[in-house]
């Protein structure tokens, strides 16, 4: 009986410890980062996301998108993300500041997104990409969102933003398939992805 | 940022000086003196040590044996 | 006291003397007042385990069948794969782990369950908020943070069902009987008081009030990792440290060593959560602070698997005699691999190769099924026939469930872990192309290990139906027992 203080003592005090150090410690050196201002633009970095792009944020959030991509881009010389592309430097913490969940993602079963604005900047491909990935990029194993999309009757003449598909992908003659506006709100999300702005402490 | 550390090398004085007190405590109340007997605790009359308690279920089985 | 009958109930013949029939009567009574808390946990962990394993295939599928179910949004990929997580960690998982904890935490304090209403409360309110949470995951509202995807209406109800445990835990402690403090009841102690913690801690820093940035990605992976090692780790090793040496009726071989391994975990173990983020845009200080503790667990991990090893000793030849046994044995050197698994995995320059690869994913299930699931097993199998009084009905399903288990598992995670490694490689260099139909990509030198993968899961899915059968046809069983009149107990055959 009287070691049982002593266990829940030793209990409580291992768990406080690693949250002062893992959790307290960091929001303590990185938690109160604002957003800077850019010497050459004038502008703040980052800058807040458009009310559309917010909303892709909610749908890439819904659709469990970070379970297959990840939103960060590790140094140069630490695995190929920057030879490969992925962006013109690591991404640090002052990019995710806006982010509410961050959303960096542990797998790469697709590629890392951070600048995937940069990389893609076609809203069209983006669209036709997230209806079937298949269209532009055969042999993907990404899964495809028609429910993103809707099919309609064709009025006086096709929308501006339907999809342009052949094929086996084409709807029936007289139909065109347009973009929800969910679906137009995570193309914004993704073109709105960019990570490039230089910052001093991401030398 | 001098918090950081004063948080920091606290933790790594506190909490070993803490844990080396609470094993002292233990070893002076007689906590580790038969540890062996608390190995033994979970052994008693019923199912004493050297006996096994677990079996496959005969293939014959329709057992429903209650305990007395 | 025939040692070499078949059955678990025959070993349990009339009582010699007064005191053996005394503490029979004192283990009955632990035993019957755990029935129905624990028969019920049991009960709804099953139907989480059979949900959690259709998710896992469809999942599994998808990823090498991606138009596979492809229309329906409830089931896209993004969402199934969470809902699965879920339903097996707090479904299927944590509720096993808690009905062991209910049963193994009287035993050992030697005191029937008291404020048994607080346990049954606390199945219904968990089985409520791991339902609420799950459609609303499959709904899309999932909250985006990784083993933290339960909308925000779903977790105030499990908070409830893990608080009443934790006092149940402190309570039951509090007034035992036994004056010894054995192994078990530490790790016990620590899991109960752990998790309500960690997870109101969590839910205040990243839902209530979140913080901003990245120290999200600190507070979500201290907490994740923390569910497995300071949650689900502990009740595994309870259990092994309990039924090991309880069926082979051996004491463990060194006391000391297993407080050792206690204090050590305790100690390390919750500060490894930043191995999840190397490289990540977090500071180098809190990245290599877990990468050391990530190391520092060798000590815990040899310790523990050192002891359970010299116990064993000299006892191997048992497990053809106890399936309890074999799932222990199994779950036991799962643990020890899948920890230096883990460590290895932490180190820079591996984790250069194999982060955000399906390495990843192998060591996870190294750890949740190959430890924690298979140990779940064998501890169901070992109590519910104390519970109810019934012996399970058939060996051979035992025995399909084993190994269905053991293959099924090993055939998802050596080749998935190999793969992974592959994967890693080759998206670490910048001349192979991510994607590329025709020549060898990164995505397509993965489709082997996917299809393996599936077809594990297929093997898995037969143990786990296997371990339904065994366990619905025991409840018939049961209810049947109990309609027949009661006869001379000096009978066997009815």
């Amino acid at each position: 009986m009287k070691y049982g203080p002593l266990i829940f003592f030793g209990i409580f005090l291992t768990l406080a410890a690693s949250w002062c150090g893992l959790v307290l410690m960091p929001q303590i050196q990185i938690g109160r980062q604002g957003a800077v201002r850019i010497e050459e633009t004038g502008e703040f970095y980052p800058a807040a996301r458009s009310g559309v792009a917010q909303q892709g944020f909610e749908i890439y959030r819904a659709n469990g998108c970070i379970y297959c991509h990840s939103q960060q881009v590790r140094m140069e010389g630490f695995g190929a993300d920057i030879l490969r592309n992925w962006g013109q430097r690591r991404t640090v913490a002052r990019d995710y500041l806006n982010d509410k969940p961050v959303m960096l993602g542990t797998m790469r079963t697709g590629p890392d997104l951070a600048n995937i604005g940069v990389r893609q900047t076609s809203a069209e491909w983006h669209a036709t990409h997230l209806y079937n990935p298949r269209i532009p990029s055969k042999g993907s194993i990404m899964p495809p969102f028609p429910f993103l999309f809707e099919k309609r009757k064709i009025g006086s003449h096709p929308s501006a933003d339907a999809l342009k598909l052949s094929g086996e992908f084409a709807p029936e003659p007289g139909y065109e398939i347009v973009p929800k506006p969910e679906g137009k709100a995570l193309v914004q999300y993704l073109l709105s992805l960019k990570a490039n702005t230089p910052l001093p402490e991401a030398k | 940022m001098i918090i950081i550390w004063i948080i920091f090398v606290s933790s790594v004085v506190v909490l070993p000086a803490t844990a080396l007190l609470a094993l002292r405590w233990t070893a002076r109340h007689g906590g580790f003196d038969d540890l062996q007997k608390t190995a033994l605790s979970i052994f008693d009359e019923e199912e004493p040590v050297g006996r096994m308690t677990d079996r496959f279920p005969a293939s014959t089985a329709n057992e429903k044996k209650p305990r007395s | 006291m025939n040692a070499s009958s078949p059955s678990i109930l025959r070993a349990l013949s009339p009582a010699d003397t007064e005191d053996e029939s005394q503490s029979r009567a004192l283990l009955a009574e632990v035993d019957a007042s755990c029935r129905w808390p624990v028969m019920l946990l049991f009960s709804f962990s099953l139907v989480w385990l059979l949900i959690g394993t259709v998710f896992a295939l469809v999942a599994s599928w998808k990823m090498h069948a991606p138009d596979f179910l492809g229309g329906i949004s409830w089931l896209t990929f993004g969402r199934v794969r969470p809902a699965h997580l879920n339903a097996m960690v707090y479904g299927f998982a944590s509720q096993a782990g808690v009905g062991v904890t209910l049963w193994l935490m009287c035993r050992l304090c030697r005191t029937p369950l008291i404020c048994g209403w607080m346990a049954a409360l606390a199945g219904v309110f968990w089985n409520l908020g791991v339902a609420i949470g799950i459609a609303g995951i499959l709904a899309g509202h999932s909250t985006g943070m990784e083993w933290l995807e339960f909308p925000p209406y779903a977790t105030p109800i499990l908070f409830a069902a893990f608080a009443l445990i934790a006092i149940w835990g402190i309570i039951t402690f509090r007034y035992r009987r036994e004056p010894h403090l054995y192994i078990s009841q530490f790790y016990l102690l620590g899991a109960l008081l752990w998790f309500p913690w960690l997870y109101s801690m969590t839910q205040v820093l990243l839902v209530m009030d979140p913080v901003r940035g990245v120290v999200q990605a600190a507070v979500n992976w201290w907490f994740a990792h923390n569910v497995l090692g300071l949650w689900l780790t502990p009740i595994g090793l309870a259990a092994i440290y309990y039924f090991i040496p309880k069926v082979i009726g051996r004491p463990v071989h060194s006391y000391y060593l297993s407080l050792l391994g206690f204090w050590s975990l305790a100690l390390f173990y919750n500060w490894n959560g930043m191995h999840h983020l190397v490289g990540g845009p977090l500071p180098a200080w809190l990245i290599t602070v877990s990468i050391v503790a990530s190391v520092m667990m060798t000590i815990p991990v040899l310790t523990v698997g050192l002891n359970h090893h010299l116990t064993m000793w000299g006892n191997f030849h048992r497990l053809k005699d106890s399936p309890v046994l074999r799932f222990m044995v199994f779950g036991g050197m799962s643990y020890t691999v899948a920890s230096l698994h883990g460590v290895l995995l932490a180190l820079r320059s591996v984790s250069e190769v194999t982060h955000f690869t399906h390495s990843t994913i192998a060591h996870a299930h190294i750890g949740m099924y190959a430890f924690f699931a298979m140990v779940m097993f064998g501890s169901i199998y070992y109590i519910v026939p104390r519970l109810i009084q019934v012996e399970w009905p058939s060996a051979r399903l035992i025995r399909l469930h084993f190994w269905a288990a053991a293959l099924g598992i090993l055939l998802y995670v050596v080749p998935l872990a190999f793969g992974g490694v592959m994967q890693g490689l080759a998206m670490n260099n910048p001349d192979v192309p991510f994607l590329d139909p025709v020549k060898h990509s990164v995505v397509t030198l993965t489709l082997p290990y996917l299809k393996t993968r599936s077809l594990s899961g297929i093997l898995l899915g037969i143990g786990h139906l296997a371990f339904a059968v065994s366990f619905i046809w025991i409840l018939i069983r049961w209810m049947n027992a109990g309609r027949r009149p009661k006869t001379s107990t000096a009978d066997p055959s009815v």
